[in-house]
């Protein structure tokens, strides 16, 4: 098992890495208990809907990295419409592949990007707010590695209006 | 610049001296040992003499070594045959949450098979707690295990502090050692540790891969935990490497020919890497303790806010090989679990890297290892959300 040249190419020499100060709008997915998480930072033409910048910040391993960043590459210069369409499978082939332990890698970084561009819509009434249910938890836990990661991020405050009261999930 | 390897906790080096005097086991005396006829007797003599060379290293007599064919079938050897042997006396064993790999799942596997096991914590240093160690002893216990130096924390339990109290309980307790990480790097005397059987590996000391030895003290009796022809040793049975346990023998005589000057150049080139390592980079733990409580060879720090993996990677580019205790290097996505075991948080679990030095290394070597460490410690830190919130 190891990494494409590609992977360690944009491991060692990321694009778009870092912070971008006149983002309108920014995600974050996954948790340090995973040991995975990615920030994207998206500067998007609020009459085209076009992506004209993006960054991102990642605490995470090799392949998190480079999968943030084949991700920025990929979206970069395009619609949200567009970027809505690019999938892991695209982030992963655009690597030459991922190590099978490692496809979660590219499942965050899309994940976290489909984040920033529904909070854009959101903001900007393009999109309904989605009624807060328990399948709504299960979906923003989906991408957790193992569960005891579940409720660490539930007790870091990292799912919006959960909380974790002795063991118990409840809605404060 | 070479690779630079500081991975010896994994596997070393072989030594070219050991590869030398294996060769001729592969050429000219690829015999078994047999009676009467030249070629089988000329090989029982020289393993003989191996078997007095591995003995000699830890105060043991000839006829208590086993060569085996490796460290973990030395575990499995030792540990199955005293409880399978035993279990009539008891069935009550004792080992600690960060114990070698080997010594848990060998205690699963007896806990799935009826015995009743208890698992002693370990503190923040990861020393096994000795008081928990006295109160878990029962009228059934019948053996107590322990990892020598552990094998991510370099911590050297207190051993001998075990034995007395094992001893205070009034009846007799075997003590298993897995030494695997400690042979060849603290002198090891089994009488005076009170040790009753005991695992080592050659690999891990510029021997050969694939052979090792269990120390059994006379006296302590095993059940054959491995059916088979008796070629070399009736508790391995069928073929062991006897090139691979002349290597083993050669790695034998190299190390410990002058052990402490060996441990003392090991430890030196330690403390400049730590020293580097505090003096050149912020917001740094060190797992597991400082000073002679340490295995000379280890060195683990946890570096805050990036994780284990891309460090490792990054190194690997600049040809350095390190170890990490992060869930994203390991099979099962899952942070070192001694690690958190003795108290770390995920993050400092995750940010972990575990050098492991051998004779080879250079205090060039080191200091390089230094410059590039402290440039990607900055550069991931550059690149992480959770340090640019602080």
């Amino acid at each position: 098992m190891q990494y494409s040249q590609k992977v360690l190419d944009h491991f060692m020499h990321p694009h778009n890495v870092g912070k971008l100060d006149d983002a309108n709008v920014t995600a974050t997915e996954g948790s340090p208990a995973c040991g995975d998480q990615v920030t994207f930072y998206l500067k998007i033409n609020e009459e085209s809907h076009v992506i004209e910048e993006i960054a991102f910040q990642s605490y995470g391993c090799a392949s998190n990295i480079a999968t943030a960043s084949i991700v920025t590459d990929l979206v970069k210069g395009k619609t949200i419409e567009e970027a809505k369409t690019v999938s892991w499978k695209d982030a992963t082939n655009e690597l030459d592949g991922l190590p099978p332990v490692k496809m979660h890698c590219s499942v965050l970084a899309v994940d976290t990007l489909r984040l920033a561009i529904k909070k854009y819509e959101l903001e900007h009434g393009l999109r309904e707010p989605e009624p807060f249910t328990k399948e709504t938890i299960i979906e923003e836990l989906r991408s957790v590695i193992y569960p005891k990661a579940g409720e660490d991020i539930i007790t870091l405050k990292m799912v919006k209006y959960v909380r974790l009261e002795e063991g118990v999930v409840t809605q404060p | 610049m070479e690779r630079i390897y500081l991975d010896n906790c994994m596997t070393s080096k072989p030594d070219p001296e050991v590869i030398s005097a294996m060769m001729p086991y592969y050429t000219e005396k690829y015999f078994f040992p047999g009676n009467f006829v030249s070629t089988g007797s000329s090989i029982q003599s020289d393993l003989d003499d191996f078997k007095q060379t591995i003995a000699d290293s830890m105060g043991a007599k000839p006829g208590e070594i086993h060569f085996t064919s490796g460290g973990t079938s030395a575990n499995n050897i030792g540990i199955k045959g005293f409880l399978m042997a035993n279990s009539s006396k008891g069935t009550h064993i004792i080992c600690s949450v960060i114990d070698y790999p080997d010594i848990l799942t060998n205690a699963a596997f007896f806990e799935d098979s009826g015995f009743e096991v208890t698992y002693l914590n370990a503190d923040f240093d990861g020393f096994v707690d000795m008081e928990e160690l006295k109160a878990a002893i029962r009228p059934d216990t019948i053996m107590v295990m322990t990892t020598f130096a552990n094998h991510v924390m370099g911590t050297i339990q207190p051993v001998k502090e075990m034995r007395k109290i094992m001893d205070e309980s009034g009846h007799e307790i075997a003590l298993f050692v897995d030494a695997g990480h400690a042979y060849g790097r603290i002198a090891i005397d089994v009488k005076e540790y009170g040790i009753d059987l005991m695992s080592v590996s050659a690999h891990k000391i510029h021997g050969p891969q694939g052979v090792g030895a269990l120390y059994v003290r006379n006296g302590i009796q095993l059940s054959s935990s491995k059916h088979g022809i008796n070629r070399i040793d009736a508790l391995e049975t069928g073929c062991i490497s006897i090139p691979a346990i002349a290597g083993f023998a050669k790695a034998v005589q190299l190390q410990f020919s002058d052990l402490q000057a060996h441990i003392a150049k090991i430890i030196s080139l330690r403390e400049r890497l730590y020293k580097g390592i505090k003096e050149n980079i912020p917001h740094i733990l060190l797992n597991g303790p400082e000073g002679d409580k340490r295995i000379a060879h280890n060195l683990n720090v946890s570096f805050d806010y990036i994780e284990g993996e891309a460090i490792m990677m990054m190194l690997d580019v600049h040809s350095i090989t390190v170890a990490t205790g992060s869930a994203c290097a390991s099979q099962g996505l899952k942070p070192n679990y001694i690690l958190m075991a003795t108290g770390r948080n995920f993050v400092q679990s995750h940010g972990s890297i575990k050098f492991t030095l051998s004779r080879y290394n250079t205090e060039e070597e080191i200091d390089y290892v230094i410059e590039k460490l402290s440039q990607i410690v900055e550069e991931l830190r550059s690149r992480s959300p959770l340090y640019k919130q602080k």
